[in-house]
């Protein structure tokens, strides 16, 4: 068993030895490093906050291997949306996506699917036809009329027509053939024809053919590289920007070959930014990436927290997808999610935020009283009281998921055997604020490493408590909330992390990379760097409007390149 | 690819007439103790996972062999103690890189798990290999409608890294299979069919149908993808199989013990922020014991509760995370206490099964359950000592009256062994790498 040694307040020393700790001879401690854009081959052990490389100094692009990838649950029933209506999409009931490396996306491309998850796409695509046909068939989605309930020549046709928009590209003779059957067995059972059109439709919601982004590409010349398909490039620039199959127009211009070029798929890009699905998808980035599911279900002691309740966790998520959309709406400087003095609150919010002019109904945009110090997502009470405990905060935590979520540099596991109390047998030894407590981590070597990484972050966020609301002190004892963030200053509070944050080389670079993550369905690879950094200079370039990088990304070499699987 | 066969149950209903399949009762031998055919009786396996481990000088039980002595935690098995067998002092051997993830992938399969390479972005882990649950489910879950069922009790086991801390059971490395944790819904997905509607409704045939031509689309696609790929399709398409089977199977035939439920009610919804694990376990043990009668299923596995994850022993009266509590040395009572309520639980899924009578014994006669955990204690996420609890009788193959055995850094790896030989899965080794075994555990079989 480790014991605690003797008590230290946490030593500014430790993090000023960070760079060291993270450059190398840590490796096991902190998991390796990660690899980043500015990482030439030959770099030597920098500070986390060393300013990007050029981009001309990375490695020559090369592409990663294809993988099949399930659609998630909101681009199910987006697709459904579009394709049968609202009426349609409500009756869809699927259950949660598997993520892995921290995005669903990635869980959907390398993991088989779940049988709750088949059992549900079958039962779904079924209430969803039903639902979508509840009143009829909705004029002009078949396109001819049926001589007869059976009629087969009229069922084929719907189910080329219907097909092609579901499975994102012509419908071969086979699988006309394969669901002008099953419409026909259908039409006949019940003596009518809209029952034929009924079951096609539930059952290429469940064919795989709808269900995988099933990407095969095409030889591109140079040897060994593929260029997505342009039917290929057109799903995945649209199932990327807004969760549902490409529009007519999409399709019309990716045969017409207008996805050929960079700028070609950033003109159909921003159009598909344009559209309501688009408003899902980056909120479906934003819940996942702020790990916002943590306040589903999320337990406060009702004793300490007696505002705490579902319904307001329930707001918290509100007002950071609120705030979030704003920034995208006004096509503002998005490296305002950081430190934005300013957010949207309903009146529960604004009383946990100390807000004296409390909205008299709805969400509406308020700034922070400055005397707590708050400001941007990292000021949000979703993030706060998701990253806390039933009764304590956890700095730890927090500076977790700084580290992982906003500086994609992630922390590694503790050792083997450490005694994972020694933080609270530090409180039984007197050491009384978090602080203090905190400082045991610094002292046992084994900790250090990763802890040093963490808990300096978390304590400059002490002066929020479990739920997020302001607090002078916990429970009487003074809060220092002076922290250090790397090399690059000082901070106390979530508003001057932000700032520090905004200036973080990283900071961009790992959203950049988040959302190609969620792009692609898969962790970069080294060899995409380049690309990925030319989006990030380009993102820099607008004036870092979100929307900017999603179009720069999409038009990006690591978006349309791909090379053969790999052979293990 | 291949089909799911299934011997008693299944019938295609759009192939013409009702079949009267035979009840296991109508099967049983004279005596009651075989199926007539001279099969023995079915044998069931559950394994039953909580998170973050027990407080060990509180749990291990005192004397060996059978006349062992319950610690405290135990305590509510004492009524079942006939059944029930405590290995203590076998170690997890595979090699104990991330606390948690190393327990809950080596004691529920026997492998090392796997790092994702995640660059930059956040760790994950996956299962080494398939839950041991699914290796029975492989070698005798084919008989019946549902090759396993997987069942959750809290909602709190979070996807925060990977697969390996979220979901107990996983048919392979690339397989997590997440649990129903909804007992109105498993109660629909399992009994519906006690109502099923008229022989002329065509909807059964014609999803059956949709169903043939998803795997003709699938076939289709399959040609066109990598090897990697191809392997996630078949397991689409061999679920799809199952899915097809069950929708055509016939409703379970009403027995003495497998007779219509009245309708489930209990959601698995928070009150004010509290899991209601208490009545979720109620209503879920007694689900999964109708579904063992009725032969729908002979395999499952249950998560009580997360590795980590965020549960609150809110019925205890408690406020804290339970893992949370784990590293504070002066919580390890509520610990405890955390780890008594678990037991409790188990015992009345325990006694459920005793209380369902097949032929002349009971279900638990029939069954193998396995009890255990992803630390052997959270304050240290030490993997030495594990906690294993055996129950049931397992046909006869299980040590009865049960045991303690104590023994002295063996691998926790020949327990699952021994357990998966008691229900009839004839396999020669379990787990792989450090983890693997090929002994069973000696004492544990009868």
């Amino acid at each position: 068993m480790l014991r605690a040694g003797p008590m230290q307040t946490l030593p500014r020393t430790v993090l000023a030895v960070l760079p060291l700790l993270l450059g190398g001879g840590c490796q096991g401690l902190i998991g390796e490093l990660p690899p980043v854009a500015q990482q030439a081959p030959d770099r030597r052990p920098e500070d986390p906050a060393a300013p990007l490389l050029p981009v001309e100094s990375l490695p020559a692009f090369s592409p990663a291997p294809l993988r099949a990838r399930q659609l998630l649950r909101w681009q199910y029933e987006e697709s459904v949306r579009v394709l049968l209506g609202d009426a349609a999409a409500a009756a869809v009931v699927l259950p949660a996506d598997v993520p892995l490396n921290g995005f669903a996306a990635v869980g959907a491309s390398q993991l088989a699917p779940t049988p709750v998850a088949v059992r549900a796409w079958e039962l779904s695509a079924h209430a969803a036809a039903e639902a979508a046909f509840a009143g009829g068939l909705p004029p002009g989605l078949v396109p001819c009329s049926p001589a007869a309930a059976d009629d087969a020549a009229c069922l084929g046709a719907f189910a080329r027509s219907f097909g092609r928009r579901a499975f994102r590209r012509p419908v071969t003779d086979e699988e006309v053939s394969t669901w002008t059957a099953v419409g026909r067995a259908a039409a006949q059972a019940y003596g009518r024809f809209d029952r034929g059109v009924q079951f096609v439709v539930a059952g290429m919601l469940q064919s795989p053919a709808f269900l995988y982004l099933a990407e095969v590409g095409e030889p591109d010349g140079d040897a060994g590289r593929l260029r997505l398909t342009r039917y290929e490039l057109a799903a995945r620039l649209s199932y990327f920007l807004a969760g549902i199959p490409p529009p007519e127009g999409l399709m019309a211009a990716a045969e017409a070959g207008a996805l050929d070029t960079a700028d070609g798929l950033r003109a159909e890009a921003r159009r598909l930014l344009a559209l309501p699905s688009a408003a899902r998808a980056r909120a479906a980035f934003f819940d996942e990436w702020l790990e916002l599911g943590r306040l589903d279900g999320l337990s406060k002691d009702p004793g300490t927290y007696p505002l705490y309740s579902p319904a307001l966790a329930s707001a918290m998520r509100q007002e950071t997808q609120a705030f979030l959309g704003d920034l995208v709406a006004r096509g503002a400087d998005f490296r305002d999610f950081l430190d934005a003095p300013d957010t949207f609150v309903n009146a529960d919010l604004a009383r946990l935020y100390g807000i004296a002019d409390v909205p008299a109904s709805g969400f509406q945009k308020r700034t922070y009283p400055a005397s707590t110090l708050r400001g941007g997502v990292l000021g949000h009470a979703a993030l706060m009281a998701g990253l806390a405990h039933p009764r304590l905060t956890s700095p730890t935590r927090r500076g977790r998921f700084v580290r992982e979520r906003l500086l994609c540099q992630p922390v590694g596991a503790a050792p083997p055997g450490v005694n994972a109390g020694m933080f609270s047998a530090a409180s039984e030894a007197g050491h009384v604020t978090l602080r203090e407590r905190l400082a045991v981590h610094l002292e046992e070597p084994s900790c250090a490493g990763c802890h040093v990484l963490m808990d300096g972050i978390g304590l400059g966020l002490e002066n929020y408590d479990a739920v997020g609301a302001f607090r002078p002190d916990d429970e009487g004892l003074p809060i220092d909330a002076v922290s250090t963030l790397d090399s690059l200053g000082t901070f106390a509070g979530s508003r001057q992390l932000g700032t520090l944050l905004r200036n973080h080389p990283r900071t961009l670079d790992c959203l950049v990379r988040n959302l190609f993550r969620v792009a692609v369905g898969r962790v970069e690879t080294d060899g995409e760097a380049r690309p990925l950094r030319a989006a990030l200079d380009r993102f820099a370039a607008s004036g870092h409007r979100l929307d900017e990088v999603l179009v720069e990304l999409a038009a990006s070499d690591a978006f349309r390149f791909a090379t053969k699987e790999e052979t293990p | 690819m291949r089909r799911t066969s299934l011997s008693r149950r299944t019938f295609l209903r759009g192939a013409g007439a009702l079949l009267a399949l035979p009840t296991l009762e109508a099967m049983l031998d004279g005596k009651g103790e075989a199926l007539a055919s001279g099969e023995p009786l079915p044998r069931r396996l559950v394994v039953f996972f909580f998170g973050n481990g027990v407080v060990l000088d509180r749990y291990l039980p005192s004397g060996t062999g059978p006349g062992w002595v319950p610690g405290e935690a135990l305590q509510p098995l004492l009524p079942l103690k006939d059944y029930v067998s405590v290995v203590s002092g076998y170690d997890l051997k595979t090699p104990d890189l991330r606390a948690h993830h190393n327990g809950a992938c080596g004691i529920l399969s026997g492998y090392p798990f796997i790092s994702l390479p995640a660059g930059s972005a956040n760790f994950s882990s996956r299962f080494g290999g398939p839950s041991i649950d699914q290796v029975a489910a492989g070698r005798i879950g084919g008989a019946t409608p549902y090759r396993s069922l997987q069942l959750g009790i809290s909602k709190r086991a979070g996807p925060w890294e990977g697969p390996t801390l979220q979901y107990a059971s996983h048919a392979g490395s690339d397989a997590p299979l997440p649990p129903t944790v909804d007992p109105v819904k498993l109660f629909t997905q399992l009994f519906s069919g006690f109502n099923a509607g008229s022989t002329t409704d065509p909807r059964a045939a014609l999803r059956a149908s949709v169903l043939d031509a998803v795997r003709e689309d699938a076939v289709r696609l399959r040609a066109r993808l990598g090897s990697a790929d191809r392997v996630r399709l078949d397991a689409h398409l061999a679920q799809v199989s199952e899915l097809r089977a069950q929708l055509l199977a016939l409703p379970p035939v009403v027995t003495s013990a497998c007779a219509p439920p009245a309708a489930v009610t209990t959601r698995n919804v928070d009150a004010g922020g509290k899991e209601p694990l208490t009545a979720v376990s109620r209503a879920m043990f007694q689900l999964l014991t109708l579904a063992f009668a009725c032969d729908l299923t002979r395999v499952a596995s249950i998560q009580f509760t997360g590795p980590v994850g965020d549960q609150v022993f809110s019925e205890l009266g408690q406020v804290d995370n339970q893992h949370e509590l784990t590293h504070d040395p002066a919580r390890q009572g509520d610990v405890h206490d955390t780890v008594v309520f678990t037991f409790s639980r188990f015992a009345e899924l325990l006694a459920q099964l005793r209380g369902a009578v097949e032929g002349t014994g009971n279900l638990l006669d029939q069954s193998a359950v396995l009890c255990t955990t992803d630390v052997s204690e959270g304050l240290y996420h030490s993997c030495t000592d594990y906690p294993l609890v055996v129950a049931g009788r397992a046909g006869g193959a299980l040590t009865y009256p049960g045991v303690h055995l104590r023994g002295n850094g063996q691998n926790t790896s020949d327990v699952l062994l021994a357990v998966l030989r008691a229900v009839g899965v004839d396999v020669p080794s379990v787990g792989g790498g450090a983890g693997l075994s090929s002994t069973p555990c000696p004492g544990l079989l009868a």
